[in-house]
């Protein structure tokens, strides 16, 4: 992937409403995602020549998208993905770009996440069974949300690096702090203190409500191109610099070993193949379906050493103004949850400088870094720059 | 005066053709493991081939009923994810490292056991909770002995 390096450009980002509750289906927020990506990068819809999305069984399929936007593309291609499909699809879209078989793609994450199907409230209890080999290890013992599966983790890395409870309030004060600037943000106008965040119970430990991701119903849209073909686009491109992706556990059953996570693996390769390393980092994106998976992705990504990370939080980095501004549209913790796309679409808007001459904006911020977390297993990550 | 029969309302664990040596092992009381005879890793939970080397050849190593274990990390949930834990809140949902083969960490619920007596690196021992008539149910305990 090395050889990439900056011919490659996401020239559009869009995305529909989000609400609790859209009243439609995840066709119609596709296509108002899409549209708006189209628009956004200056496009036609028939310029696109590849749909992709991941999803769940909760969204419609790419075929259905360029129907209705009245394309008949050369490429539409639907995986059943976690939160670092965005940048794998993104990878894919290059080869194929790359392989001279598509011109542009466009990529997309459409769900009713909060009236439809929802992640975090559990799942069937035979329908995980069956689906994961391996569920019958853990549903019986009513362990059947992600917040358990990655608490398992967070628990033993807390214990293991000083990190406390108050240290994963500084990830959630921080983007919700981003959140009161953005007035798409879901929770724009509920602010979070301290005091409130320790207050407030636990679901299942160590996370509360405001550790954890905000489910709704929303999609999203990027569209992918070559370098040369972005000239021909309205939009600022930003480019890709590297990426990388990987599966690392040794068995299928992520919590057969709770001391290594994907991300560890990725960000050797990801700097390599961008160039940079993280101290060249403006700006950052870091996947927050909990709170503490950003923590153990800063140690991850080496924003922060093992151990100093509850500090480097504490200290106010992840605020805009701070070494590290992160998830600056508020996050999926309190913009919205998108499966990862949203806080992407927000990388590509903060290296365009949209939001120049407003407190939103990183200024002068270059080089940004995207990264997307399926589960501890798999990660997946893009540095991106202007 | 009528019977009173309270039916499991929790999910029971489902067979599978690779996962069943675990299974009924445990329907007697007992644990076993599957592991490698090639590379000698074992797999928790068991699945077609090792899923460290690949392996084909694979069998299941009987463990006996003295299980015990250390907390290697756990969590506590105070909402139901699935029917039956509804009335047993909080939930204790803990991955133990077993002491006769530290590489393989179990996921049980720990049963007795009040939340602040809850630590990692706390003794456990594995008992079998009978949950229907002819199945049971691999659970943790604290280990006082």
């Amino acid at each position: 992937m090395g050889t990439i390096k900056d011919r490659y450009a996401i020239v559009g980002v869009g995305e529909s409403e989000r609400s609790r509750k859209s009243g439609t289906t995840p066709l119609h927020l596709a296509l108002d995602a899409a549209r708006a990506a189209i628009k956004d990068a200056g496009l036609k819809a028939t310029d696109i020549d590849g749909f992709m999305n991941y999803n769940e069984g909760d969204s419609c399929t790419s075929h259905q998208l360029a129907t209705y936007l009245g394309v008949r593309p050369k490429y539409v291609k639907d995986i059943q993905g976690g939160g670092a499909s965005t940048e794998m699809l993104i990878a894919d879209a290059v080869a194929l770009i790359e392989a001279g078989q598509l011109n542009t793609v466009l990529i997309y994450r459409s769900l009713n996440g909060s009236s439809g199907t929802r992640v975090g409230r559990g799942y069937d209890p035979d329908m995980l069974q069956g689906a994961l080999a391996g569920g019958s290890f853990v549903i019986p013992y009513g362990s059947a949300s992600p917040s358990q599966w990655f608490g398992m983790y967070a628990t033993r890395h807390m214990h293991e690096t000083g990190i406390t409870k108050e240290h994963l309030g500084h990830v959630c004060l921080s983007f919700y702090e981003h959140a009161q600037r953005n007035p798409k943000a879901f929770l724009h106008g509920k602010p979070l203190t301290m005091e409130t965040y320790l207050a407030t119970p636990d679901i299942s430990s160590p996370f509360n409500i405001h550790d954890s991701c905000l489910e709704l119903d929303e999609g999203n849209a990027i569209i992918v191109t070559s370098a040369e073909k972005a000239k021909d686009c309205t939009s600022k491109p930003v480019y890709i610099m590297g990426m990388s992706a990987r599966q690392c556990h040794p068995h299928v059953h992520y919590w057969n070993d709770i001391d290594q996570v994907a991300s560890d693996y990725v960000a050797k390769e990801l700097y390599e193949n961008a160039g940079v390393t993280p101290d060249d980092i403006d700006v950052a994106s870091i996947y927050d379906c909990f709170s503490w998976v950003v923590m153990r992705q800063l140690e991850a990504y080496g924003f922060a050493k093992r151990g100093e990370v509850g500090d480097f939080v504490a200290e106010g980095n992840l605020k805009i103004g701070g070494k590290l501004p992160t998830n600056t549209a508020g996050g999926m913790l309190s913009e919205g949850y998108t499966h990862g796309m949203n806080n992407a679409i927000e990388i590509v808007r903060q290296l365009r400088h949209d939001y120049e001459g407003t407190d939103r904006q990183v200024e002068d911020c270059k080089i940004g870094i995207c990264t997307g977390w399926a589960g501890p297993d798999i990660a997946g990550a893009m540095i991106l720059r202007n | 005066m009528t019977q009173a029969t309270t039916a499991y309302q929790k999910p029971i664990p489902l067979k599978d053709i690779d996962n069943a040596p675990y299974w009924d092992a445990a329907d007697n009381h007992q644990l076993a493991l599957q592991k490698c005879e090639d590379c000698t890793a074992y797999s928790q939970p068991p699945g077609p081939t090792c899923a460290k080397c690949g392996s084909e050849n694979v069998r299941f190593e009987q463990l006996g009923d003295d299980i015990t274990a250390t907390v290697y990390s756990y969590v506590v949930s105070y909402r139901p994810f699935l029917p039956g834990f509804q009335d047993e809140l909080p939930t204790i949902v803990a991955l133990g490292q077993l002491d006769q083969v530290p590489e393989v960490k179990i996921m049980c619920n720990i049963l007795h056991c009040e939340e602040k007596d809850l630590e990692i690196g706390m003794p456990i021992r594995m008992t079998w909770i009978d949950i229907t008539e002819d199945r049971a149910l691999p659970q943790w305990i604290p280990n006082t002995n």
